[in-house]
């Protein structure tokens, strides 16, 4: 079928009477099993013969290993590296010139580079006495100076991650448009600013079954994983074996973000040990190792300059990028995606003539990071909103009012902004407007001369984004990293009894695709979904797929279910036409049925036709039947640009500093909603996360390069007292490149709430001489800067 | 292994379990009821919240053995349970669940709010569910789907049962259970490292907390110079430490001792003893790894001699750093460590002044004891007040 | 994150429990609830080659009043209190209190004993159980003592407790009807450890207060005669004689010398006494 020609952008779709289609606000398939405690998770399989696996990590951040000391009667239960004969360490290389590869071991070997880097595996019955085992082997260790600090790690003479770089820099990129034109700029602001290092945190953790079939000469492993076919794909680079010997199953995922996006050395590792050992073996990624071992994300520093016109409008930026990205480069996203794409995303949705951006994505010794919801858009935003607050001030203007200046306009799309990202549709200036009127800016400004009673101060932010989501070859290919998506398949399958199969290669842990993408194809074959099982998750089950990231599963995998349905209604069609004795070109599909002039037949007594009467069927049938794979690519594959507008109201309480949300107000374009109640899930749980981000998650080390926030009692997730019964507002803009009109959303509640909250905290403190330019923002760092600036302020006096 | 007789489900069941076994390794494990779920076992996140005599209970905290007796429900006994099907209702409707990861524990949460608080306002709600962590929801579909139960409740006037239906004190799950006892356990034998305990060479290191003690002595600086020689002497002083062998001028060996409540660690290693008589100044520098824990430090001590009342006297100034890495370092709370080590500094000081003033050390002195034995208040009050933590993660 | 393994015994009563602690030669832990411990055991912090469970012990589940003042069996839970299943002699102080420790959940194990022989500097009933007077008996083979809450905590994580010896009960003196209470924390979240604590128990009829800085990583500073905080006189007009500098002073020779964390505190221990004024 030819790339986009079934575009259909009109609101109303065939089947909004049904209440099932795209569009209907359904409640979830999967939740009755969920609810039940009925799930299945990886901690849940059962198997015959199962041991578990503990693994003795490195309690040190830089060490060259000595010694591992294994006690005479664990000998044939504790593997180390040497045991691991021609596995091959995870390599994730990217292509982008300059780039230093980075060679993980899946047992340490030589050296360990972070604070728990596998260095043994243990065997037992059971979890407990595998860390009996675990326990009891002694490593002996040669401490090394640990690299923590990023920027530290660039300068000269510094100790080094892996030796034979030279340095400490994965990769360092370059992208500038005429910088010099911006320089003479009256505004001109410059200040540094990061964020903290996090870890996902979804409530369950990584876990592994891996279980050798005989039989079928073939590996199953059974993982909490968000990209099932890309996780086979690395297993097989490390363990020399051909794909095909291989079956990653993942099935329920409690919650994954990013997180279960990597290759992990304990998927290599049992995999190794059940064909070696012959039975099947589990690991499940406790708490602790979640928070200390396997991935963080998120830790940028930007050193930042923006210049503009007096009158706020912005003539450029001028930008130094800092990302640390850990140990390693992870599997397959690689080191340097999240800096390199700071350099591609920092001007946002913004018109500027000049832009400059350096980045350089640096090696310490710490987890390798992954990308996390909203990846390098959460830092980006935050840099460069907080940065809009200042311009604002200089230029005497509402921090609204700097960005109704320089939003993208709705009548220039579709837009090309200064790093030639293709904005596809959108009216940015009208979410800000709609941000602005629903928190009621002017109310809040006249309450903040009045003061507060309690002593609070008032604070209102605002902040803006635009989401590339779904985005594909055309963009990855650039990156050359080790995962490119092409085209996304979907399979589709008629039952006999009239039901509909659908197997498809992306995942769903927590996006609720057996409703969703039920419903697309719903909304092509009328089926109802009572009666559509959406098959996720299995190699061996559903089509390639990159899988589940980037916000691409409604736009890839929904456009591939539509395609494919469309194909299988068609291939309905002809056999309906013949059944009913009609010119195919003379009768429709429509609400399940093919109707002709005279009559309709089901789609059900169909497909009861093709599987158990052929011989009603005529002998010039198209043999293909009731089964068909289809592939699919957006006209464009640049990506879809949903966007949303933040606005918050906090209250400061500058002697305590805690802050309180007092109101949220979200404008948000996702372009056509599949399932609203879907939708505004994801922006509230992302909103949630993007809480977390602006004022309690962070993973501090010391110099050592200990981790400090290692049980959920230091690393705190925002509960439900934290977070506040935010206002949602859509807009619907429709992306001319995609099925439906839809767009991606998943990540985009999580990118924009620190930069709104860290404004709106700014806003309130502002009268008080204080700025705070860091993420998370703690009560100790408000109260540490209200004191330094009461501070110089009376030194001053 | 014990044998544990308690009821799940409305089910009586008897099977063993070792003690360390936490109530949802036990249903999930020996029972197959999967639907309780392990998401931090340190009892923060709430995932595994069930139902211990009637209302919630953390089950990665709670022990097995402990609840010998006990009335359990897990998820799957709640299938057929009024409340909770209102809420499994109200949930699914308000989109409450994402991945369904934390949502058999946010609902029996949930189910306990409804069943106490039936004039519970959206906040209370929040504060009542603040046990249970979500990661996908953001909780608004979950607040309103208990708000719409509690809500359509009371419009049925149902009465609340004040404290969960609750009459006796004490833990719940606990008093039904005969006395008994478990066999000991083979105590874990850890590999032999003396490579490691023992460093061949001791590194120089930055520490991360320094603290620093002043006391003053009645001799001068010379002869308190001298003192400093007798590293055995010094490291009686030092409280928790035993050395393994008799020290040589440049070198010893041994284990400091050092508890936390009820954390213990000892750490065996070695110490590198410099001296600089130009300027009456030397230091300890040393290494030593806990097995146990995983857990290493590294730690020095400095001592600068200063000559007080023209010589008379002799102002010690001490100056002990340290740096702690592995498991302690990550859980141990910088800031309680910190209280550690400062009460161990205090005595450190305590017993070398009075060891230097040559007064007879307190009885039971000195090794693995509770610092709180070693120095008398008296003594601690000669102590100049420390001076103050140079560098840190504070 | 499964404990190390360890044995347990369950006594039949108090003197047994009290006998195998003895015989145990330290290498015992008590367990009540566990709410504390048993996380500590899980991530292996804590190894004790035996347990001993005391959580059926009728004997620590009493709550009964004894000479005017309430005596709380150590194994009485925070939400036997929050609910009033134990009797309350400080007018809805200690029900506050227990009402805001950790969750739901937890406090249907977690016991009074537990808490204060835990001796976290973050948790509540070390700094309020000071604030309102009490005492704790101690029990042994030996015997009992008693000794006021602020000398049974000592330091970070450390009590009083010798080897061989529990907490068997918590006595609380009844509020005077003239006296005011307050108690306020600041924690990040709902739930979590604070990170201050201010409680104070002032009754300017008597001209007394009893005032708790906590939550600051070692022993509670206890100032049982404060006086000095209130510009020398405790009166009814306490509020506004409240001295924040005092409040620094203590904080900065109990050894915090991070400002903002010193401004925390104090700010937070100056919310405990309006609260207690309203």
């Amino acid at each position: 079928m030819k790339e986009g020609a079934e575009l259909r952008n009109e609101r109303e779709f065939p089947s909004s009477k049904s209440g099932q289609g795209v569009g209907a606000r359904l409640p979830r398939k999967e939740d009755d099993r969920l609810m039940r405690g009925r799930g299945l998770y990886v901690g849940d399989v059962r198997l015959a013969g199962l041991k578990d696996v503990a693994f003795v990590r490195s309690p040190l951040a830089h060490a060259r290993i000595r010694g591992i000391h294994v006690p005479e009667r664990y000998r044939d239960r504790v593997f180390t590296a040497a045991d691991l004969v021609g596995i091959k360490p995870i390599r994730a290389v990217s292509g982008l010139p300059g780039f230093k590869i980075s060679e993980q071991p899946v047992l340490a070997t030589g050296k360990v580079r972070q604070v728990g880097e596998l260095v043994a595996m243990c065997l037992a019955p059971t979890r407990a006495e595998a860390e009996d085992i675990a326990a009891s082997v002694m490593l002996d260790l040669e401490e090394l100076p640990a690299i923590t600090d990023m920027l530290k790690a660039r300068e000269p003479d510094t100790a080094l991650v892996h030796e034979h770089w030279g340095d400490n820099v994965f990769l360092e990129t370059n992208y500038e448009v005429d910088i010099s034109a911006a320089l003479d700029a009256p505004i001109k602001v410059t200040r540094e600013i990061s964020t903290a290092r996090q870890c996902m945190s979804p409530l369950e953790g990584r876990g592994v079954v891996a279980t050798f079939d005989s039989r079928l000469d073939q590996l199953t492993l059974h993982s909490a994983a968000q990209m099932p076919h890309i996780t086979r794909s690395g297993l097989a680079e490390c363990l020399g074996m051909e794909e095909g010997q291989i079956r990653v199953i993942s099935p329920d995922v409690g919650g994954g973000f990013g997180h279960k996006g990597i290759l992990l050395p304990e998927e290599v590792c049992l995999s190794w040990l059940t064909m070696q050992r012959g039975h099947p073996v589990r690991w499940l990624e406790d708490r602790r190792e979640h928070l200390v071992a396997s991935s963080n994300c998120r830790e940028h520093h930007y050193k930042i300059t923006v210049y503009a016109d007096s009158d706020g409008t912005l003539r450029g930026i001028d930008c130094e990028a800092t990302v640390d990205s850990g140990a390693y480069s992870s599997y397959p996203f690689s080191a340097c995606l999240e800096a390199a794409q700071v350099a591609s995303i920092l001007p946002g949705p913004y018109k500027m003539p000049a832009y400059r951006c350096r980045t350089f994505s640096v090696a310490t010794n710490k987890c390798p990071i992954l990308p996390y919801r909203g990846v390098a858009r959460t830092g980006v935003c935050f840099a460069l909103e907080l940065m809009l607050d200042l311009v604002a001030a200089e230029a005497g203007l509402e921090p609204g009012e700097v960005r109704l200046r320089n939003l993208v306009r709705p009548e220039q799309m579709p837009f090309d902004n200064v790093t030639k990202k293709h904005f596809d549709s959108g009216d940015y200036p009208e979410a800000m407007r709609r941000a602005l009127a629903a928190i009621d800016i002017d109310a809040i400004r006249e309450k903040q001369k009045q003061g507060e009673a309690d002593g609070r101060r008032i604070g209102v932010g605002v902040s803006i984004y635009c989401e590339q989501a779904a985005h594909g070859t055309s963009v990855y290919s650039g990156w050359g990293i080790p995962m490119v998506p092409g085209h996304e398949q979907a399979s589709a399958r008629l039952t006999p009894d009239g039901g509909l199969e659908l197997r498809v290669g992306v995942h769903s842990h927590g996006q609720g695709m057996e409703t969703t993408l039920a419903q697309v194809a719903h909304e092509i074959l009328g089926v109802d979904v009572a009666h559509i099982r959406i098959m996720l998750g299995d190699t061996a089950m559903t089509p390639y797929s990159t899988g589940t990231w980037g916000s691409r599963s409604m736009v890839m995998a929904g456009g591939a279910v539509a395609t494919a349905c469309r194909e299988l209604g068609e291939r309905a069609r002809r056999i309906g036409a013949k059944l009913l004795q009609h010119d195919p070109a003379s009768v429709v599909l429509q609400n399940g049925e093919v109707r002709g002039v005279n009559g309709s037949v089901s789609l059900k007594a169909i497909a009861h036709t093709w599987y158990r009467r052929p011989q009603d069927l005529p002998a010039d049938v198209d043999p293909g039947g009731l089964e068909v794979t289809q592939g699919y690519k957006p006209v464009r594959d640049s990506g879809t640009f949903s966007y949303a507008a933040h606005a918050a109201v906090v209250a400061v309480d500058p002697d305590l500093g805690e802050v309180e949300i007092l109101d949220y107000v979200i404008v948000e374009d996702g372009g056509v909603l599949v399932n609203p109640l879907v939708v505004d899930g994801q922006i509230y749980g992302g909103l949630a996360q993007g809480i977390g981000t602006a004022l309690y998650e962070e993973m501090p080390f010391d110099a050592s390069g200990q981790p400090l926030a290692t049980t959920l009692a230091d690393y705190l997730l925002p509960g439900p007292t934290e977070v506040p019964a935010a206002r949602l507002d859509h807009m619907e803009t429709p992306s001319p490149y995609t099925q439906f009109g839809v767009k991606g959303i998943g990540e985009g509640g999580a990118i924009a709430p620190p930069a709104a909250i860290a404004n709106a905290v700014n806003d309130a403190l502002r009268p008080l001489g204080v700025e705070l330019m860091q993420s998370p923002i703690t009560p100790h760092r408000i109260v540490a800067a209200v004191l330094a600036a009461r501070a110089t302020e009376r030194s001053a006096a | 292994m014990n044998t544990i007789a308690l009821q799940v489900n409305r089910r009586a069941v008897e099977l063993s379990a070792e003690p360390r076994t936490s109530l949802a390794d036990f249903v999930r494990d020996k029972l197959d009821l999967t639907g309780t779920h392990l998401g931090c076992e340190h009892g923060v996140c709430g995932a595994c919240t069930v139902l211990l005599d009637g209302v919630p209970a953390r089950s990665c905290i709670t022990y097995a053995a402990a609840c010998e007796g006990a009335d359990i429900t897990t998820i799957e006994g709640l299938d057929e349970d009024e409340i909770t099907t209102e809420l499994r209702a109200a949930f699914t409707r308000e989109h409450a669940l994402q991945c369904g990861y934390c949502t058999p524990g946010m609902l029996v949460s949930a189910r306990d709010l409804v069943l106490r608080l039936p004039d519970a306002d959206e906040r209370r709600i929040r504060v009542g569910l603040s046990g249970n962590l979500c990661r996908c929801t953001g909780y608004v579909g979950i607040v309103r789907a208990v708000q719409s139960v509690i809500e359509a409740r009371r419009a049925r006037s149902i009465a609340p049962q004040t404290g969960g239906g609750r009459t006796s004190l004490g833990p719940v799950g606990s008093g039904r259970a005969a006395a008994s006892r478990s066999e000991r356990p083979v105590q874990q034998a850890l590999a032999p490292a003396s490579e490691s305990a023992a460093p061949g060479s001791i590194p120089d290191f930055v520490p991360a907390t320094v603290l620093d003690q002043r006391f003053t002595l009645a001799q001068p600086p010379a002869e308190v110079f001298a003192m400093f020689e007798d590293i055995a002497g010094i490291a009686a002083c030092l409280p928790g430490v035993s050395l393994k062998s008799p020290p040589s001028p440049e070198r010893v060996e041994g284990l400091i001792r050092v508890r936390l409540g009820p954390i213990a660690a000892a750490f065996e290693g070695a110490a590198r003893v410099e001296r600089d008589p130009a300027t009456l100044s030397g230091r300890i520098v040393g290494i030593g790894t806990d097995q146990r824990s995983h857990s290493a430090t590294q730690g020095e001590i400095r001592y600068r001699l200063l000559p007080l009342e023209g010589g008379a006297a002799t102002a010690v100034e001490l100056s002990i750093g340290y740096t702690l890495t592995g498991m302690l370092a990550q859980v141990g709370r910088p800031g309680l460590v910190r209280d550690l080590a400062k009460r161990l500094v205090a005595d450190f000081a305590a017993n070398l002044d009075r060891h230097m003033s040559g007064r007879p050390s307190e009885p039971g002195a000195p090794a693995e004891l509770s610092f709180w034995s070693i120095a008398s208040d008296v003594l601690r009050a000669r102590i100049a007040r420390m001076l103050g933590r140079r560098s840190g993660t504070g | 994150m499964k404990p190390a393994p360890f044995a347990y015994e369950r006594p039949r009563d108090l003197h047994a429990a009290l006998s195998m602690l003895a015989a145990s030669n330290g290498s015992a832990k008590i367990i009540a609830g566990g709410q504390s411990l048993g996380p500590m055991l899980n991530l292996r912090l804590v190894q004790p080659e035996l347990i001993v469970d005391i959580s059926g012990l009728a004997e620590l589940k009493r709550a009964e009043m004894s000479g005017g003042d309430l005596v709380l069996g150590a194994l009485v839970t925070h939400a036997d209190i929050e609910d009033g299943r134990a009797a309350d002699v400080t007018r809805g102080a200690m029900r506050g209190v227990a009402a805001n420790i950790a969750y739901r959940a937890v406090r249907n194990r977690g016991t009074i004993g537990g808490s204060l022989s835990h001796a976290d500097p973050a948790a509540d009933w070390i700094s309020a159980l000071a604030a309102l007077g009490a005492r704790v008996t101690l029990r042994s083979l030996a015997g009992a003592r008693s000794m006021a809450v602020e000398a049974f905590v000592v330091g970070a994580l450390e009590c009083a407790l010798h080897a061989g010896e529990i907490v068997e009960a918590v006595h609380v003196p009844a509020r005077a009807a003239s006296a005011h209470w307050g108690y306020a924390k600041s924690c990040r979240k709902t739930g979590e450890f604070a990170h201050a604590i201010g409680a104070v128990l002032i009754d300017p009829v008597a001209a007394s207060a009893r005032v708790v800085i906590g939550a600051i990583d070692t022993a509670p500073i206890v100032v049982t005669d404060a006086a000095e905080l209130f510009g020398g006189r405790i009166a009814a007009d306490y509020k506004q004689r409240f001295d924040v500098r005092v409040a620094d002073a203590l904080l900065a020779k109990a050894g915090i010398d991070d400002v903002a964390q010193r401004h925390i505190h104090v700010s937070v221990l100056k919310r405990a006494v309006q609260e207690a004024a309203a």
